[in-house]
């Protein structure tokens, strides 16, 4: 018998596939190990899972340590895929170990740097990590697709968006900042980080940080700009402090203004972005947005939705109705998982950018991308498999 | 492999760009009307095209066209597709780039389909409808939307059948106060259009009437301000009379319409027209309408009484919500003792306005204004602007809130008004629009004192006044009071919701948080210490520890008391409210620095362009003097060395153009030569004796200056002829050889010497 059940799981590639597919990514690795066929099978399999994984954590973690590290070390173990690239958002209270007062006897002094270091170390370590600390978070919780999208202005909170290598899509990352002795923006540094000369370019996800610092809006502006000439989504926000970018040494200057981002190209990528104005100030106007957003008839499967809102949004600006814009959101959306954050302000316009056509705006005036008060809305989709 | 086979191998070269090239072109050709061989009527007006591209690009050109073979054919498209919606249609076709509007998305996707235009999506279109439609509601519904959207359905048609009725009682009432009754015409009126408001009113004011004041009692005043209830009760007796009073404003307003010129009457009744026609009607949209021709009935009202109740209704009424017009009632009539003093103590001019305006007869006003033979004697001529100026607001409002037809009337009262006003008492608005401010200014504080949620949101009040006073000069700006307008509503709407969703307890607290988003850029300072006062009152604590605490502080700080749940939320609310502030404080300052950023991006270009300029001068003078140098320096070089013609083309040849040789080389070998030739030629005849003399002239002339040749040849060249003329002709013919080798040496010496 157990012969017999040997001979099937070392000969018969089918039988092992059909049982590996049901092993989230860390065993499937384990298990790729025992033999030739095995790993064959487990290599087919984990090539054929690419969808983009997440992980949420909402409230404050049962142990030490802020909830994503916690959230992200156990629920690791149950993704499914191989992240190539991951994005984190934390939020920035507890990020910045101020801790909450019921818990200062557990140690929990551990700052900022140091639980960036311990995330960056729960990933594979040829996995890129880009995580940036805002003021407030919204997140899909890790149940499913559908569940309601939450925004979460106050509280211990993060997210984890989990990238696995998609066909056809590259993502690529990338982070400027202000450097003190050289004063003009080098382009050379966009191609670099394939946001130039590449045609197939279709998303921009991008970051600044520590921007309230002075000149920083012409920093912005010299990376926007050459941007903003091509016909792609630019999508993003302004968040606290940049805290995780692994690609780089950790010495490089944190301090200074700088921006980081992630780069989506593809000729199968589509995007579409809605920029909420101020006018948009109750239920019935966000949803009209939404409708908008829906209008431009990217396919939901295999996409993710994103939502970059002000700090000044939210519950109190509502008239304290909680989670307007993410339930307005998931009105329209109802399979796409929803992120973001609340930020200290947006990048974005509306805009439609699919493989058949583009959408935009053409204004003689080019900033329209920088905004306060705002929200912006971005849809991704990654093509059908 | 063998050679067969490497002679078989195939490359294929694509261009990237041969496509976009191609449209290009084509795209220039139409510009041109090149080979264009189709004309496209549209609506009567002619687009040349070319019929492959449009077939090409269009289902329904392609059989349209194809099977035609006439030279020049004309295609002629059906009524519904336009010219606005065709035109971004045959650009697309020839550049691929669609040009979309508010105006003509509509018609564009409209055409597209008829024409069944490849490669467009209508995602796009719908998108766009979608976005400016948005901006379209925002827009129109902005100010009134929200009332009507925070009531839920059937209430909203409860209370907005409420609405006018209320109104004008309020309104009304008022007025009596104001005038005790004391115009005897205008009850012979009243008996006249109760009849006609009858159907309407019975039902609305009587039944409707002591519910609303009930409940404005109950939820704005009573628990806060017990100096109120006496005024409730005053106003209660008054109950009566007010119920006929809804009628008396009408006929009041038409009996004034009537001693005003023709066309106002007109208007005036034309406004009490529609908004009987507009009442019938119990359309749930049509609500909307009556809420908004009431604003504009009642605000005509309001010109009467006194300028700054009107100033204040015209702020409030186009919210249609009744409790905020309540309130006004109560505020400005029951009071007037009270706001003279403050007056009295304050401005002199801003009590007699105010008063004047309290107790004098607002009808009578207006007679004075228009037919000075009537007007008592009692009144100061100070009072006509102000009715100009409520007008005014008034109009602005209507202009931006009410539909089409509702603006045109009120434009055309608000024309009528001023004209007769603005004639007859120009000189006054000056001095008065100050003192309304001041008088303005100060009720607002008395009240603000008085009850703090009061004085909050009239504490936007004054602001509004300021500009509408100010643009007095100028009747229709629209923008000011556009911004205003739809800035109160959002409010006092905002206001409104809460007062219906919280009943007493929490009220204040609430109204004012509702009130502070959105007046956040404007009333941040007064909003705020009002505020502040208030958690005073309410919270053990002060409000600023709870804004600067950090959070752990805070936490303990919540720890450490016991606070409701209500209290809890209302400082979570201010700590989460003062961290937005500081988030906006934080962007502004972005921008601030952005803007300075420019200007002193701006001043170093500035002085560096000052910079570069002084530098090119200096280098141009530097470069004259160069030049200067060098052309002295190749001269004397050339004096020096003897040169010859030849020796000196060739330097020059050789020698760049900036080098002044090549300058002395075409001056000095054409027309000079021919010229000294000339001269030599006609003065042959003459015999030899004066040659010598002439050369010798022209030789040292040529050696004194060695630059212009020309200069010292002219005087020359008029000198011979008068000698020489006659025998010229005979010279050239008869001229021997030697004459001529003589004269080349001559020559010769000339250039060389030079």
């Amino acid at each position: 018998m157990s012969f017999k059940g040997v001979y099937v799981l070392v000969n018969l590639a089918e039988v092992v596939e059909r049982i590996l597919t049901f092993l989230p990514i860390k065993s499937l690795l384990k298990a790729a190990c025992v033999c030739r066929l095995w790993r064959e099978c487990a290599h087919r399999i984990m090539k054929s899972r690419q969808e983009v994984a997440w992980i949420s954590a909402v409230g404050p973690s049962a142990s030490d340590g802020h909830a994503l590290v916690c959230a992200i070390a156990h629920e690791l173990q149950k993704v499914y895929i191989l992240p190539e690239t991951v994005l984190y958002i934390a939020d920035a209270d507890t990020f910045h170990g101020q801790g909450d007062v019921q818990r200062q006897k557990k140690a929990r002094k551990k700052n900022g740097s140091e639980i960036a270091s311990v995330l960056e170390n729960l990933f594979p370590s040829q996995c890129q990590v880009l995580g940036v600390v805002t003021p407030g978070i919204v997140v899909t919780p890790m149940a499913s697709r559908s569940s309601r999208p939450q925004e979460i202005e106050d509280g211990e909170s993060g997210l984890a968006l989990l990238f696995p290598k998609i066909d056809g899509v590259k993502i690529q990352h990338f982070h400027f900042f202000k450097d003190v002795k050289n004063k003009t923006f080098d382009e050379s540094k966009l191609s670099e980080a394939g946001l130039k000369n590449n045609p197939e370019l279709r998303v921009v996800l991008m970051f600044g940080y520590n921007t309230h610092k002075q000149g920083a809006n012409r920093f912005l502006h010299q990376v926007i700009d050459p941007l903003n000439e091509k016909n792609i989504i630019i999508a993003g926000g302004q968040v606290d402090s940049l805290s995780s970018f692994t690609s780089e040494n950790k010495t490089c200057n944190r301090d200074s203004i700088g921006v980081v981002g992630l780069a989506f190209s593809g000729s199968k990528v589509q995007g579409a972005t809605v920029l909420l104005a101020q006018e948009v100030y109750d239920e019935r106007t966000a949803e009209a947005c939404m409708q908008r957003l829906k209008a431009a008839n990217i396919p939901e499967h295999n996409a993710i939705g994103f939502m970059f809102a002000c700090v000044g949004r939210g519950q109190q600006y509502y008239k304290s109705k909680k989670n307007v814009e993410a339930d307005a959101f998931r009105k329209y959306f109802p399979t796409v998982p929803l992120f973001g954050f609340f930020g200290n302000g947006e990048i974005g316009c509306d805009r439609i950018v699919t493989g058949n056509f583009i959408l935009r705006e053409c204004n003689n005036v080019k900033d329209d991308l920088l905004h306060g008060y705002t929200t912006v809305m971005t849809l991704i989709h990654f093509g059908t498999k | 492999m063998s050679g067969s086979e490497r002679n078989n191998v195939v490359f294929a070269y694509e261009s990237s760009v041969h496509s976009i090239n191609v449209l290009l072109s084509l795209n220039d050709q139409r510009k041109q009307d090149l080979l264009c061989d189709v004309t496209v009527l549209v609506e009567d007006q002619r687009f040349r095209a070319h019929r492959c591209v449009l077939a090409a690009c269009s289902d329904y050109f392609l059989t349209r066209i194809v099977n035609q073979h006439d030279a020049d054919l004309v295609i002629t498209l059906p009524e519904e597709v336009t010219v606005k919606g065709f035109t971004p249609l045959l650009q697309f076709a020839y550049t691929s780039k669609l040009l979309l509007n508010k105006d003509n998305v509509s018609e564009v996707s409209k055409c597209a389909e008829i024409l069944a235009v490849h490669n467009i999506e209508a995602s796009c279109f719908q998108f766009l409808k979608f976005k400016f439609s948005e901006i379209e509601n925002q827009q129109q519904d902005c100010p009134r939307k929200k009332c009507c959207k925070s009531f839920c359905e059937k209430v909203s048609q409860k209370i907005s059948c409420v609405d006018p009725g209320d109104l004008e009682i309020d309104e009304v009432e008022e007025f009596l106060v104001n005038e005790h009754l004391d115009i005897p015409c205008s009850k012979f009126h009243r008996c006249q259009s109760d009849e006609v408001s009858a159907h309407f009113q019975d039902g609305a004011s009587q039944g409707c009437e002591a519910f609303c004041l009930e409940k404005h009692n109950t939820a704005g005043f009573s628990s806060l301000c017990p100096k109120y209830r006496k005024f409730q009760k005053a106003f209660k007796s008054g109950q009566i009379c007010s119920l006929g009073a809804t009628s008396s404003s009408q006929d009041v307003q038409s009996m004034s319409g009537q001693s005003l010129d023709n066309s106002v009457f007109q208007k005036s009744q034309e406004s009490t027209d529609t908004k009987k026609k507009s009442r019938c009607e119990p359309d749930s949209v049509e609500m909307q309408k009556i809420t908004g021709t009431e604003d504009l009935e009642s605000e005509t009202d309001a010109l009467y009484p006194s300028a700054l109740c009107s100033i204040e209704q015209a702020d409030d009424l186009t919210l249609s919500s009744n409790s905020d017009v309540g309130r006004h009632g109560f505020n400005s009539v029951p009071f007037p003792s009270s706001y003279e003093p403050c007056g009295l103590h304050n401005s002199e001019p801003g009590l007699a306005e105010r008063s004047s305006a309290d107790t004098g007869n607002g009808h009578e006003i207006h007679k004075e204004n228009l037919s000075p033979q009537q007007a008592p004697e009692n009144l100061s001529p100070q009072q006509a602007p102000a009715p100009a100026s409520g007008m005014e607001e008034e109009n602005n409002l209507s202009l931006t809130n009410l539909s089409t037809v509702e603006r045109e009337v009120a434009e055309h009262l608000a024309k009528g008004f001023w004209n007769e006003i603005y004639n007859t008492e120009t000189t006054c608005q000056a001095p008065l629009s100050p003192a309304a401010r001041v008088c303005a200014e100060q009720i607002n504080s008395e009240k603000k004192s008085e009850c703090p949620w009061l004085g909050m949101r009239i504490g936007e009040s004054p602001e509004r006044t300021f500009t509408t006073l100010s643009s007095v000069q100028c009747p229709f700006i629209n923008t000011l009071a556009t911004e205003g307008c739809s800035n109160s509503s959002d409010l006092s709407s905002g206001d409104y919701v809460k007062e219906k969703q919280q009943e007493k307890c929490l009220y204040s607290c609430v109204v004012t948080l509702g009130e502070e988003s959105e007046t956040d850029t404007e009333g941040d300072s007064e909003s705020c210490s009002t505020k502040e006062q208030e958690c005073e009152v309410k919270l053990p604590f002060n409000t600023q520890r709870i804004i600067s605490l950090s959070r752990n502080d805070f936490q303990s700080l919540l720890k450490m008391y016991k606070l409701t749940p209500e209290q809890l939320d209302y400082v979570h609310d201010i700590r989460r409210r003062s961290k937005n502030r500081i988030a906006a404080q934080r962007c502004r300052k972005r921008k601030l620095d952005c803007i300075q950023n420019l200007e002193s991006e701006i001043e170093k270009l500035q002085h560096e362009k000052n910079n570069l300029l002084k530098e090119r001068n200096h280098i141009l003078s530097t470069l004259g003097e160069t030049k200067q140098n060098l052309m002295g320096l190749c001269q004397q070089v050339c004096r020096e060395a003897a040169l010859s013609q030849e020796q000196i083309q060739i330097l020059a040849k050789h020698s760049s153009s900036e080098c002044p040789l090549s300058f002395l080389i075409p001056e000095k070998d054409q027309p000079p030569q021919s010229e000294c030739e000339a001269i030599v030629y006609s003065a042959l005849p003459d015999g030899f004796c004066c040659l010598p003399a002439v050369t010798e002239q022209c030789v040292s002339a040529c050696e004194g200056s060695m630059f212009g040749p020309t200069n010292c040849r002219i005087p020359e060249v008029t000198q011979f002829p008068t000698r020489v003329s006659e025998k010229a002709l005979i010279a050239e013919h008869c001229a021997p050889s030697g004459m001529i080798d003589f004269c080349q040496q001559m020559t010769d010496k000339c250039t060389t010497d030079e």
